[in-house]
């Protein structure tokens, strides 16, 4: 491979949208801010019609608009992008204004996208923002309206809408740029269909959860109470129910009689759930999960042979300790509370929240279930319910108790997140963005901040190449044209899918985002109708080819609604001599299809566990050639949260979150 | 902008909870502490140039939450400052451009004060203004600047042992530079968990001893519970006084010994179970490599020892008071004070309780042996025993940044990077970001300089580079820069320098040695001891 230099010559500057960068000190103005004549020419003489034509038309899309997104606001809004569409669903908290710098104080609880927008226009007029104060999951949000974006910025806190996005912009075959930071921390990377590694092309880390049995009978480390009291206790007294998704079931079947003893335990606790707010309430509860259902763990002298057994607490004795709890003591974050003291703060939090509930119960008026109260470690309720819960249960196994600033960062999953990572990955974004906009892939990078590695701050690497297996960017995509009032499945299938794109009797299984619909085994949907299967405007349908020799790659079809009539057939025919020609799979490794979106956040970076052997070895030896080659970072998570706040790996407030261990 | 500003009202936080909930993602990187040391320093920026990069710097500050900044900026604010610098709008043309900027980054957080100067439209004498002003914790300057501001700057650092850094950002490329008033020491690095373990299996202590022999006299008649119970640190020190004896007293510590004794180890775990095995004994087997070490002292402490205190504030800081004592401890026992943790191990509840406060123990006595020979130092006796404790707890980390003043030959730095592209292009690794720190530097004081100029300045500094290629590229593309910065490439510098002061003002983690080089054409740096 030739030497390349460090620094390109001038032809391979990316191109820099000139007319509204204002280089020079000593510039031409005009009042429309396209500035600096004399720099400007300077510095795009190669292609002054290039730059000077593509960002101001570029009609870019950021979604959220959090620590990343305020700062890659700015620098799009400055770097003279025409068009810039901002998604966020999410209203702006406190815990955002150490970095989320577009936002004030009086905009706390005010919509993300529309005071982003609202605090950005200002400094360019030219740039028309637009502000959507949305899911970007909505179907307003489909692949026709992504496709009207130049370039796509992910500038999100989940894995489950980062997901979503990636699978939209394949589809839909824009660019995106995907970006993540944990403290300091971070990540940049160039996602083009068939040119770049997508999002999922890397197995994400999934959230840690726990056997249940750990969680209700033998805890031994602090995370296990604080799951105990979030996901279990806080749930099935002010929740709806069990928060299933942060138990793991593999071990069940191992102890059904004591899982069988922990649904009669809980249904116990649901029926105390109807004295909330009465004055027995805080002794019935303590007297049921700290001391009856204690005192039966500990008459279960197997447990115990290896571990040292619960002791139940009393009462009324603790009850005589406990101190009154003011605002004073609550404030104080990084003390382990006693245990009396952990006691006050449990029938406070207790009392806060009973009178919460009373409230939503008056709003609905019976006319429906009553709102759940969930978990949110921003939410002080809850989060004293739990942390004082939690203390006291470790202190019945004798496991360690922890401050309520420890708890809350362990059942939050909080990720530390700051003004000065944000802004680097931010800058980066749009580097980057340069690069795409001219359509230069090979010179794209993946970027890692590597704060460890202080002789290099960041690692730029040349970005991967596609998995060839992975389930969603090594796929075939196509959209399909349909009369949605009369297609049935047999008209997909063996009207279209067999015929038209050249299946013919191949085995197949077809899938929904709900499910399978049809294989060789299941033939029943194929006279019903695709409405009936859920299958309707912009549903995806993934086709898998189920032959062991000359396997297609899995298909993935996008349904349209057809604006023309289509006949008898109810789908559109392919364009005469157009019949695709669908990629065969790599032989040795079967794909896995994976429909779904679990509910977690957070990604990792795992080059190092490449599974596919064949692939590694070739990105080695392709890395040794590579002239930017860094050190990559072994493991590098760049998680962010739900909402709210930046990071975190599991969305708590959807109530579906599992725990992880950050270790 | 201005329109968000006219419009606010921001309430001043009141109350620990507030704070730490408006703070809380960051809390989590430095702590109390950290938010401490931001909230009572006081920043100076000496904002010449474009001006973009020092207020992005600074706006990474303020979030935050530094107690203090001060503008010193004489320029009006013009059209060219208004597609660049997102803290200024249309109302401010024709203002002063540190006035403006200070209003608007106060802001951003209200717990922040912002200053500025001069106060009306006048040119500053800046060597004047610094006199009449406060203790700065640090000073942040961009270039190009006047040579006398340059002066009064360094004079200032110099007299009041100020941390500098400079900022140049143009075009494409930036760096930045720290300079540190001597010796720093980091006491609070942060160093990652698992390198933080210390189990002194080579070094035990009576206590220790006594706990580990009771717990594994009967060992091979134990019940087979208890057999798989044993804490592997239990198992690992008996095994290493086996071991001793069949190997004239000597603890397996090279390479070979070490396989051999992981061996001994794993043929002593019984596999009459369903398992086939025990998990304390293959945990046991896995934490040999690791922790059958002998207690060594690691470079950087070790220069903290060496080091030669040179000046009245080293003297009396009590760092260097704990240090000494710390030393001393060392000379003593042979070991530094255990940092007192134990890992997560397979083993009863309640022994594993009573095994970590063993290792408790021991380190707050280590650790009381540290602060009475700091306490009985001259001057001492104001020491804090959480300073000390903190100390002993990471004493393997400690880190003296900026040791040595002197070992910065600049031509002996451009030669290495010179032989390192020769071997760099052979193998097609990054090649030196040097050329770009040199065009840069020729244009500290004259923005406008031509290709031809800036080259002709290098060349007479550094007569060698005189046919370097990439010298030439990089000084034609600061030519093309004239001086203007592109604003995203210098709010990406400005987060990477404030990250940077950040770790200077908190005195957490280690900051960079000295100077940090930008490529924003292949999105990569170099940092180097300049």
């Amino acid at each position: 491979m030739p030497v390349k230099s460090a620094l390109p010559p001038s032809s391979q500057l990316p191109a820099c949208p000139v007319q509204h960068l204002p280089l020079g000190l000593s510039s031409v103005q005009t009042n429309d801010r396209t500035h600096s004549r004399r720099n400007m020419d300077s510095f795009t003489s190669v292609e002054p019609d290039f730059v000077l034509t593509h960002a101001p038309q570029a009609k870019v899309l950021m979604v959220g608009a959090g620590g990343i997104g305020c700062e890659l606001l700015k620098n799009l809004v400055l770097s003279g992008y025409g068009e810039v569409h901002i998604v966020d669903l999410d209203t702006i908290d406190l815990s955002n204004l150490n970095r989320q710098f577009l936002f004030r104080y009086e905009h706390i609880k005010k919509s993300k996208a529309l005071v982003a927008k609202e605090a950005a226009q200002v400094f360019n007029p030219n740039t028309t923002i637009v502000a959507h104060h949305a899911n970007i999951k909505d179907a307003q949000f489909n692949i026709e309206w992504f496709r009207g974006f130049t370039i796509v910025f992910n500038a999100l806190d989940n894995l489950d809408a980062r997901r979503h996005v990636n699978k939209m912009c394949l589809a839909a075959d824009v660019p995106l740029i995907e970006s993540g930071t944990t403290g300091f921390n971070g990540q940049v990377q160039v996602i083009k269909k068939g040119v770049t590694a997508c999002y999922d092309c890397t197995t994400k880390e999934t959230p840690k959860s726990f056997p249940v049995c750990t969680i209700r009978s033998t805890p031994s480390q602090p995370i296990h109470c604080i799951v105990w009291g979030k996901s279990y206790l806080l749930n099935e007294i002010f929740g709806v129910s069990e928060d299933e998704s942060a138990f793991d079931h593999s071990e069940d079947a191992d102890n059904a009689n004591e899982i069988a003893e922990l649904k009669k335990e809980a249904d116990a606790l649901r029926k105390i759930r109807d004295s909330v707010g009465t004055e027995e309430f805080p002794q019935l509860l303590f007297d049921k999960v700290f001391n009856a259902d204690i005192t039966r763990l500990r008459s279960m002298e197997d447990m115990w042979k290896s571990r040292t057994a619960p002791e139940p607490l009393e009462y009324k004795t603790l009850k005589e300790e406990a101190p009154v709890v003011d605002e004073a003591f609550l404030q104080n974050d990084q003390k382990v509370w006693s245990l009396a003291e952990n006691l006050a703060v449990l029938n406070d939090s207790l009392d806060r929240l009973s009178k919460r509930k009373a409230e939503l119960i008056k709003e609905t008026k019976g006319n429906s279930e009553p709102p759940a109260i969930t978990f949110d470690k921003d939410d002080p309720d809850t989060l004293d319910f739990v942390a004082a819960a939690a203390n006291i249960r470790s202190y019945i196994f004798g496991i360690e108790k922890k401050s309520r600033f420890d708890i809350k960062q362990m059942a939050g999953n909080i990720i530390p997140a700051i003004a000065t990572t944000n802004a680097i990955v931010a800058g980066l974004c749009v580097l980057e963005s340069f690069k795409v906009l001219k359509g230069e892939y090979e010179k794209a990078k993946e970027v890692f901040l590597t704060p460890a590695g202080l002789q290099r701050l960041l690692a730029p690497d040349r970005p991967r190449r596609p998995d060839p297996n992975c389930p969603v960017c090594s796929v075939y995509r196509l959209i399909v044209y349909v009369d949605l009032a009369y297609a049935t499945l047999d008209d997909l299938i063996n009207g279209f899918v067999r015929k038209q794109l050249g299946y013919g009797s191949k085995d197949l299984a077809v899938s929904t985002e709900a499910g399978v619909v049809y294989d060789s085994e299941e033939e029943d949907n194929l006279p019903k109708k695709l409405r009936e299967l859920g299958i309707g405007q912009d549903s995806f349908i993934t086709v898998v080819d189920e032959d062991d020799d000359d396997t297609f790659v899995n298909v993935i079809l996008s349904i349209h609604q057809a604006t023309e009539p289509l006949g008898d057939k109810h789908i559109k025919d392919l364009e005469p001599d157009k019949a695709p020609e669908i990629p065969r799979k790599p032989k040795k490794v079967p794909a896995v299809e994976s429909v779904v979106a679990s509910q977690t956040n957070g990604k990792t970076h795992a080059l190092d566990e490449d599974p596919n052997d064949g692939n590694n070895k070739d990105l080695k030896r392709a890395r040794q050639d590579d002239s930017e080659i860094v050190r990559l970072p072994k493991r590098l998570k760049t998680t962010t949260q739900s909402r709210g706040d930046d990071v975190v790996i599991v969305d708590d407030e959807s109530g579906t979150g599992a725990i992880v261990i950050d270790d | 902008m201005t329109e968000i500003v006219t419009s606010q009202t921001p309430p001043i936080l009141h109350g620990p909870s507030e704070k730490e909930k408006k703070y809380d993602r960051q809390l989590r990187l430095w702590a109390a502490s950290g938010q401490a040391a931001l909230e009572s320093a006081n920043i100076l920026l000496v904002n010449s140039g474009a001006g973009t990069v020092g207020v992005e710097t600074l706006k990474n500050l303020v979030l935050p939450g530094i107690g203090k900044f001060t503008i010193v900026d004489d320029a009006i604010v013009s059209e060219t400052d208004l597609g660049v610098n997102f803290f200024l709008d249309e109302s401010c043309l024709g203002k002063l451009r540190s006035q403006c900027c200070a209003e608007l980054l106060q802001e951003l957080n209200p717990d922040a004060q912002g200053d500025w100067y001069p106060k009306e439209k006048a040119s500053v004498n800046l060597g004047q203004i610094l006199d009449s002003m406060p203790m700065y914790t640090l000073i942040m300057y961009t270039l190009p600047i006047r040579p006398e501001d340059l002066a009064a700057i360094k004079t200032y650092g110099r007299k009041h042992q100020t941390p500098l850094i400079s900022i140049h950002s143009a075009g494409f490329y930036s760096y930045f530079q720290i300079n540190l008033p001597g010796a720093f020491p980091i006491v609070d690095t942060h160093p990652e968990v698992e390198k933080t373990v210390d189990l002194r299996l080579l070094h035990p202590w009576p206590e220790l001893v006594k706990f580990s022999q009771e717990m594994t006299k009967d060992i091979d008649s134990a019940s087979d519970h208890d057999h798989g119970h044993l804490p592997y640190v239990v198992i690992l020190l008996h095994y290493l006084e086996k071991w001793k004896e069949g190997n004239g007293g000597e603890y397996p510590t090279e390479y070979k010994a070490k396989m051999a004794f992981r061996k001994m180890v794993s043929e002593m775990a019984r596999t009459n179970n369903p398992e086939g095995g025990e998990e304390n004994f293959q945990e046991a087997v896995s934490a040999v490599n690791r922790n059958v070490k002998k207690p060594q002292l690691e470079q950087s402490l070790e220069e903290v020892f060496d080091h030669k205190l040179s000046n009245e504030v080293e003297m009396s800081s009590s760092f260097w008071m704990i240090a000494r004592a710390m030393k001393k401890f060392y000379q003593k026992n042979g070991c530094l004070p255990l940092p007192g943790g134990l890992p997560d191990m397979k083993a009863q509840s309640s022994v594993y309780v009573k095994l970590q406060s063993i290792y408790k123990a021991k380190a707050r006595k280590d650790a009381l042996e540290v602060l009475e020979t700091v306490r009985s130092s001259p001057g001492g006796k104001d020491v804090d025993p959480a300073e000390v404790d903190m100390f002993c707890k990471n004493a393997s980390f400690v880190k003296l940044v900026n040791a040595t003043a002197e070992g910065r030959d600049f031509k002996q730095i451009l030669q290495q990077e010179k032989q390192n592209d020769e071997l760099a292009e052979a193998i097609g690794t990054p090649l030196s970001l040097l050329p770009i720190y040199l065009a840069l530097s020729a244009t500290s004081h004259k923005p406008l300089a031509s290709a031809d100029e800036i080259k002709a300045d290098i060349v007479g500094i550094w007569p060698d580079v005189a046919d370097d290629m990439r010298v030439m590229q990089s000084s034609e593309e600061v030519a093309r820069a004239g001086g203007g910065e592109l604003h995203n490439i210098s709010a990406l510098t400005g987060g990477m320098v404030a990250q940077e002061a950040i770790k200077i003002i908190t005195k957490q983690y280690i900051p960079i040695d000295n100077t940090c080089i930008f490529d924003g054409i292949s999105s990569r740096c170099q940092v180097l001891r300049l």
